[in-house]
Order: C-alpha cells, then sequence, then structure tokens
C-alpha cells in the first residue's frame, strides 16, 4: 500500500519538528528516512503511525486519508527502538497479540505464529520471555508482532540502533529479505549512511524537520543537489568557484556547469569533490583537469582503504573552501583521497587531478521577513514583490510577548503574509524580545536576507523623524544584510552602493549587486570624501567595485562627492540624484560603536526610502 | 596495633553495635510485642478462645476484615486510576494534586475523623441535607469505610505509580498500533504490568486499614455489633478492665499483620531477586 504525505507539518510551542514535509512512498517499497538525531525523522515516522497528531497537511495510506485517525485504523504495524516486547508473554503470545485482538481462532493463530516464528529464525524460541532472548532475537519477534496481522505498512524507528555492528549487518541482510518476500510496504527511520544505502531502495535525507531531497542511495551521493546532503552522505570535499558564462572557474579548472543548474554570471557555485574521485600522481597527467601540484599532510590507514590528505596552495579567483572547513589561519585548499590499501604510497608532492567531480545545485535565497501582525506591512509587501525576482522563498517571523499571544500572532501572520500575495511563506513565532528572537532566528537557519519596515515617509514628513526602533535595533545587530524597506512597493531600479561607511570591505558591494543583478537594476558607487582629499587609494576602490559589478552583470557608475561628512554628503548626493534603494556597510556585528550615533543608522533614519545595511563578511 | 585491627573479622566488630540494636530494641518494640501474647494466653487456650469466641469479638475482626477488605478494593481501582492519570497526562496543577494524594500520610488520623465529621455529620456541611432523606454515613459502616479510604488513599499509589513511571509509554503505542484499543491496552499491558505493585499496594491498605484507630474511633461512634471494628473493641476490652478479652484480640490482628507483612516480605523479596 502506498504512503502519500502532503505538508505534514508538527510544531510545538516555538519548535516546528516537521516543516511541511511531502513525500509518496510506493506499494512495496523499502522507504528510508534518513537524518541526525532530532531532524524529525522520527516524527514523521510517528505521525505516519498515528502516534502524533500532525498540524498541518495530510496522509494518506493507499487511497484512505488518515491524517487523523488512531493508530488502530491505520493498517500499520510498527517496531519500536526499544522493541517494547510485552515482558509478561512469551515470544508466542506477543506475536499473536495482534491476532487475539482481532479475535482469530486460536488454532489459525498458532499456525500463523509458527510461520512468523519461521520467517524471522526463531523456530522454536516461542515459548521464551523477553528476559531470555538476546538483542537481535527481541527485535525478530518485535519484527514478528508487527507483520502478525499483514499490515499494509511496516514502519521500523531505529530498528538496530541498540544491536551489536556484527548483529546490524545480519539482520539487515534478513530484514531487506523479509521485506522482499512479503513485498510489504516499508518505511524506516535511521541515522545512519550505512544502514540507509544498504536497505533503502529510496532515502529522503531530513534536516531540522524539513525534507531536503529523495532519491535512490546512489543518485543521492553521486549527485546530491544540496550542501546538506552532499556532506551528510559520504565525505568529500566542497569548493566554491565562480560562475563565468557556463562555467564554473575553479583556479587552473574549467567546470561546465550542468543545465539543471541554474545560476547567474558571477554566482558562487559549490563544487563537491569526493574521495575516491581525486587522482594523485608523481608526474602532472597531460589530459586529466589538473588543479595543481600539492603536499601529503596526512596518510591513514583504514582497514580497506588508506585515507591520504593533501593541501593545495590557494586557488587563483578566490577559490573557497566549505567542506571540510579549513583550520583558522589555513590557506588553500585540502583534500581528502581515497586509495587503495595496498596502493603504493604517494608522492610526497603529488600532482592533484580529478576523475569526476559535481556541481550543486544554487542554494535558493530565503528571506526573514519580520511582521507585527498589525499595523503597516510594508515588509510583507516588499518580500511579496522581491520574491520572484529573486527566486527565494520567505519566512515570516513574529515575536510575541507570551504564550497567550502567541497563536493569536501566527494567525495574523498568516492572514497578512497571504493577503500581501505570499501564501507559500512559512511562519514563525517566537517569544520574548523582538530583536533578540530575529537574532536568535538568524542564527538557527540560514537566510540570505532580513526584511523589516524602516518607517513611513509620511511619518517623516509630519515631523517624527523616527524610524521604528526595531530597523534602528537591527541594523546595529544583524549578521545578515538587513533590507529596510519604506514607502509604495516596488522593484528597486536604481540602487547606490556607499562604499564612504563602514570598513573597506567588499560585502556591501557584492551583496548590492547581487540583489540589482537579480532585480535588473542599475548601480551607483558613492565615495564620499572631504574637499580636496580624495586619495587614488578611493579611486581605485570605486574602480574594483565598479568591476566587481561588471562581473556580477550590473551596470553600474561611481561618483565621489566632496563633503564634511560622509552622511550629510550620502544625503545631499540622494537629493540631487533620486535612487530607491541605499546600500550601506556595517561594521561586524559586537564591533559597532554603541556611544556615539553610528553612520548607518542615521543614513538609515534619514534618507527616506529604503535601505539595505550590509554587516562586513557577512556576503 | 594495626595488624590486630587486620584480621579481627568484620562479624565481630559488628557484634558490640548489632547487640547495642537488639538492646534498645527489646523494651521499644520486640517485649511489647511478646507481652501481648503472653498476656492473651494467660487464662489458658480455653479462656483464649472464649474471648475470641464472644459475638462481639466476632463481629468486631469480621467487622475489621471487611472494611479492610472493601478498603483495598476501593482504593485499589481509584488509587491505580490516579496513578495512571499522574504518570501519563501533562496538565495544569499535575504537582499540586501529586501533593494532595499523597497527604493522608501527613494528617493526623483524628483530624481526618474529625473533617468527615464536619462535612457528614448530622450537622456537617453537607450532612445536615442527608439527615431528612434519611441517610447518616456518621456513625455507620459507610463512615468507617471512608475515613480507611480517606486514611489509606497514598499506599495504592506509592506502590503502583513507580511501577508506571518505569514503564515506558512505547509499551502502550506498540499495543495501539498492533490494534488493540485503550481498555484491550489497560487489560492485555498495563495491568499485567502492574500486578506486582498492585498486590503490594493493596497488601499494605489492608494492613493499614486493619489497624486504623484514629479516624474511626471519631467517625463510627464505636457502637457494639454495628460499628466496632477489631482496634475498637480492643481499646473499649481494656478500658473495662478485661485485659485478657482486649489482648485476645489484639494478638489475632498482630498475627494477621505478621502474616501479610512476611507475604509482603516474601513477594517484593523475589520481585528484586530478578
Amino acid at each position: 500500500m502506498s504512503i502519500t504525505l502532503q505538508d505534514v507539518t508538527k510544531r510545538y510551542g516555538d519548535q516546528i519538528p516537521v516543516d511541511r514535509v511531502s513525500l509518496e512512498v510506493q506499494a512495496g517499497e523499502l522507504f528510508v528516512l534518513l537524518g541526525a538525531s532530532g531532524s524529525g525523522k522520527s516524527t514523521i515516522l510517528r505521525m505516519i503511525a498515528g502516534l502524533v497528531d500532525p498540524d498541518g497537511g495530510t496522509i494518506k495510506i493507499g487511497e484512505r486519508d488518515v491524517t487523523h485517525l488512531p493508530p488502530q485504523a491505520r493498517d500499520i504495524g510498527l517496531v519500536f527502538q526499544n522493541y517494547s516486547i510485552f515482558r509478561h508473554m512469551t515470544v508466542a503470545q506477543n506475536i499473536e497479540f495482534g491476532l487475539r485482538i482481532r479475535g482469530v481462532k486460536s488454532a489459525e493463530r498458532r499456525k500463523r505464529r509458527d510461520e512468523l516464528l519461521d520467517l524471522v529464525g526463531l523456530t522454536g524460541l516461542g515459548g521464551r520471555f523477553e528476559s531470555q532472548l538476546s538483542g537481535g532475537q527481541r527485535q525478530r519477534v518485535a519484527l514478528a508482532r508487527a507483520l502478525a496481522y499483514r499490515p499494509g505498512v511496516l514502519l521500523l524507528d531505529e530498528p538496530f540502533g541498540a544491536l551489536d555492528v556484527k548483529i546490524r549487518v545480519q539482520l539487515r541482510q534478513s530484514l531487506k529479505e523479509i521485506q522482499k518476500t512479503l513485498g510489504v510496504t516499508t518505511v524506516l527511520v535511521t541515522h545512519d549512511q550505512e544502514e540507509a544505502f544498504e536497505l533503502g531502495a529510496r532515502i529522503a535525507v531530513i534536516d531540522r524537520g524539513r525534507l531536503l531531497e529523495v532519491g535512490p542511495p546512489k543518485r543521492l551521493y553521486e549527485s546530491p543537489r544540496s550542501l546538506f546532503v552532499a556532506t551528510f552522505l559520504g565525505a568529500g570535499s566542497v569548493l566554491v568557484g565562480r560562475a563565468r558564462g557556463h562555467n564554473v572557474e575553479l583556479g587552473p579548472l574549467t567546470l561546465p556547469i550542468p543545465m539543471d543548474v541554474p545560476h547567474e554570471e558571477g554566482d558562487r557555485v559549490r563544487v563537491l569533490i569526493r574521495p575516491e574521485h581525486v587522482v594523485l600522481s608523481e608526474e602532472r597527467k597531460p589530459n586529466a583537469p589538473t588543479l595543481g601540484q600539492g603536499e601529503v599532510i596526512e596518510d591513514t590507514f583504514t582497514g580497506a582503504s588508506r585515507r591520504i590528505r593533501v593541501r593545495l596552495p590557494p586557488l587563483a579567483g578566490g577559490v573557497r573552501q566549505v567542506v571540510p572547513p579549513l583550520h583558522f589561519g589555513e590557506e588553500g585548499v585540502r583534500l581528502d583521497v581515497a586509495v587503495h590499501a595496498h596502493a603504493d604510497p604517494p608522492p610526497r608532492k603529488p600532482w592533484v587531478s580529478l576523475e569526476e567531480w559535481h556541481i550543486l545545485r544554487q542554494p535558493t535565497p530565503r528571506l526573514l521577513v519580520c511582521d507585527e501582525g498589525e499595523g503597516l506591512a510594508s515588509a510583507l509587501e516588499f518580500a511579496a514583490l522581491l520574491l520572484p525576482a529573486l527566486n527565494g522563498v520567505a519566512t515570516v517571523l513574529g515575536v510575541a510577548e507570551d504564550a497567550r499571544k502567541q497563536d493569536l500572532l501566527r494567525d495574523a501572520l498568516a492572514s497578512r503574509a497571504a493577503s500581501a500575495g505570499m501564501k507559500d511563506a512559512s511562519v514563525r513565532v517566537r517569544r520574548g524580545e523582538t530583536t533578540e528572537q530575529i537574532l536568535v532566528e538568524q542564527r538557527d537557519a540560514p537566510y540570505d536576507f532580513v526584511v523589516a519596515g524602516a518607517g513611513e515617509v509620511e511619518s517623516l514628513r509630519r515631523g517624527r523623524r523616527r524610524a521604528p526602533q526595531l530597523a534602528e535595533e537591527l541594523a546595529l545587530s544583524t549578521t545578515i544584510p538587513l533590507l529596510a524597506v519604506r514607502g509604495r512597493p516596488r522593484r528597486f531600479e536604481r540602487i547606490l552602493i556607499c562604499t564612504a561607511i563602514g570598513e573597506p570591505g567588499k560585502s556591501d558591494v557584492r551583496a548590492g549587486g547581487w540583489l540589482a543583478r537579480r532585480m535588473g537594476a542599475a548601480a551607483t558607487l558613492l565615495h564620499v570624501s572631504r574637499p580636496g582629499r580624495a586619495t587614488p587609494f578611493a579611486v581605485e576602490h570605486l574602480e574594483r567595485g565598479v568591476s566587481t559589478l561588471r562581473e556580477l552583470g550590473v551596470a553600474g557608475t561611481s561618483a565621489i562627492r566632496e563633503d564634511e561628512e560622509a552622511v550629510a554628503g550620502i544625503l545631499a548626493f540622494l537629493r540631487e540624484v533620486p535612487h530607491d534603494l541605499v546600500v550601506v556597510g556595517a561594521p561586524p556585528a559586537g564591533s559597532r560603536p554603541l556611544r556615539s550615533e553610528p553612520a548607518t543608522t542615521r543614513v538609515l533614519r534619514e534618507c527616506g526610502i529604503s535601505i539595505l545595511v550590509v554587516p562586513e563578511g557577512s556576503w | 596495633m594495626n595488624a590486630t585491627v587486620a584480621v579481627v573479622p568484620p562479624k565481630r566488630r559488628a557484634a558490640v553495635p548489632a547487640g547495642l540494636v537488639v538492646l534498645f530494641l527489646l523494651p521499644l518494640i520486640l517485649m511489647p510485642l511478646a507481652a501481648v501474647f503472653a498476656f492473651a494466653l494467660r487464662g489458658g487456650p480455653r479462656a483464649f478462645w472464649g474471648a475470641l469466641s464472644s459475638p462481639e469479638a466476632l463481629f468486631a475482626l469480621r467487622f475489621s476484615l471487611m472494611i479492610a477488605f472493601a478498603t483495598a478494593v476501593i482504593n485499589g481501582v481509584l488509587g491505580t486510576f490516579t496513578a495512571y492519570v499522574l504518570s501519563r497526562y501533562r496538565f495544569r496543577g499535575q504537582r499540586v494534586l501529586g501533593i494532595i494524594v499523597n497527604l493522608p500520610v501527613a494528617i493526623p488520623t483524628v483530624v481526618v475523623g474529625t473533617s468527615l465529621l464536619l462535612l457528614w455529620g448530622p450537622i456537617g456541611l453537607l450532612g445536615r441535607f442527608l439527615g431528612p432523606l434519611g441517610m447518616q454515613p456518621m456513625f455507620a459502616p459507610a463512615g468507617v469505610l471512608l475515613a480507611h479510604l480517606f486514611v489509606t488513599f497514598p499506599y495504592m499509589l506509592g506502590a503502583v505509580k513507580p511501577v508506571l513511571d518505569e514503564l515506558e509509554e512505547t509499551y502502550e503505542e506498540a499495543a495501539y498500533t498492533i490494534g488493540a484499543t485503550t481498555l484491550q491496552t489497560f487489560r492485555y499491558v498495563i495491568l499485567p504490568t502492574l500486578k506486582g505493585g498492585l498486590f503490594a499496594g493493596a497488601l499494605l491498605t489492608f494492613a493499614h486499614s486493619l489497624g486504623e484507630f484514629g479516624a474511626t474511633v471519631m467517625v463510627s461512634g464505636n457502637l457494639r455489633m454495628k460499628t466496632q471494628t477489631a482496634p475498637l473493641y480492643i481499646f473499649a476490652q481494656f478500658e473495662a478492665g478485661n485485659i485478657e478479652t482486649a489482648n485476645a484480640v489484639a494478638a489475632v490482628l498482630a498475627l494477621l499483620s505478621f502474616l501479610i507483612f512476611f507475604v509482603l516480605l516474601r513477594y517484593t523479596g523475589r520481585r528484586t531477586d530478578d
């Protein structure tokens, strides 16, 4: 019998252990839910079993909607991690329990019980009690008990978790055979990648309540779409290069980007390199894609194979390594290489070439949209407008004072998001102090931008020249770019990037340029300097900025304005040349001065248009 | 000196402290118990039988046993249900409820009796409405039962709840997924697991009910052949100067208690051996 989950969600207060999971298990399939502990995989299984009631979505077993049916009515068998064998019953009584409940005659019960004992390899042990069984035998009893009444669906929650490695391998094999013999639709939950690979016809990878990818083991291993799946399944390194045309530049290598990976010029593209696809050689191989000459820094014997770790000098074009993370201060690229245990020892300074590689999907841009559930909805309206252009997804976040207001706020946010045109956005409500909770949310989940209202132009005219405190507080503490919006929602067409504020980094130019590229906007790079003090450094800095913009495919011009004071210069420039978004940098979160009024908040308060505050190092 | 200490077997070193314990237990516990039997049998077996076979004595013993049995059964059901609710559900005020149900252990039994009288008695808060209806729980067997239920309530709970707390919820969930209803799950999965706790709790409740005095004396009115339990009979006979009669019944009570105690001891002992 097939199992279909559609947008299944579970909430516990602030936590969303399962977030809109949709999947389909085919009839007769052995399907594996794989994830780290706490990822929500067991909750999904328990919802299929009816032991946990979902807060949203539907669950179907076969054609029957079982979303809110009790477990008794679902026609399932469940094997628990602790097996939960009834201690006061013999093995036989345990197995017969489901039949006894169903009023099956005793002769028939005995026959079925003996069949099952044979099936799981426990013939003759029917008279024993749980305390007289080994761990592996207990698991078999639990399996037989769950199968006794021929359920349409078999669910297994970490069934091998409590067993020795050796027994585990045996039992996996026998489970696989039993499943094949009976052809019963099976869902197995595990955190063990090896187990998932061995058993699963298809695997679903779950992370933080979300379903990341579904597919056969080979597909997931060889061509994962996301970074999490790439690194959760198997070893390897992930390097980040830049997209140039239809290729990604990875130091000396130019690797074609597959058609199914949409990308923009200048995007950062992630390349997964598995250890078994790296080749070390004494001499440079003439026709192989070669990264360069490296140095062996580690050589570890692991049994059947050997793991060699090589370090390459920094690759051209600012190639970064994201997995495995480099040590602090470490430069270059570190690759793991898997070779046969009896292979010759590698040369000390080997040439490193690649047999294969895999280019990961571009991560979907994610917006964190802050809304209060009342008043102006400018953040929501702007976000709704930006999302299609960014091809991104949004989470609407509200912060409630206490538990009582939480549910009310959630409903308000959902209906406001829907009426702003974002019905696909997920809604999240946290509890506590607003700014603090937004920062916690930034830390807990990967977002690219946080969007908040910056106060309306009208209110400025009335002389209340104060942006909402929230935007100001966020501007000083955010760790990701803050888009503080005001005015009528519209696409940004002219973006002013101020390089005068903040450290001489490039995050502001990159983030602003990225947004400009996706909005199809033109960008102006502005530098404000004291009269007569425009240094060659400033000019060079601007030129570099314009070329960065060009790489991103954005038409950029530069301007230098002379003024005694940077903020005044920016505001004066804006009055003369209208723009609809101003981009300013901010010192890295935590190092911002609190005593003097920071330039960032002054621009935020006084510019009268939307503003993007980019913390240094955030982009 | 050190060498001497080292060769002294530990058993011999225990002789002095163990002897001390026995020494102070003698006047505190052992001798009074012995006195009961000594006095009971002083007049010979014939007198002992004579004292026991008086209709009042027989009634008191029978009444006590019946009340104790009823208390054990009723509190067996109520206590198990309470334990289940406290162990399986999470709700507001759970902690407070957990304290309240154990309160009877701490309240002096005389106070329990008084409070029952103040509620159900002829001029009590509820009792005054019952009188005109021809019902009067106080100074009647029902009152005695009420008092005993109150006083012994925590014992069942104390025996059953730890077992339930230890029983993981997955056992019930397993039964549900297999197809058992809540009732079937209770009948076939939970109840058998609780068997030991239920048995121990029931025996404890029974034993405490058998010996209950403070609350009983208040609510029963100590009416012979009507509400007089064995402990009350002993007290009444003692006051009347019939020391041997009192002692005969006391000896029977003591014997019954020993019996229950040893059964409990053997039972729990066997369970810990597992």
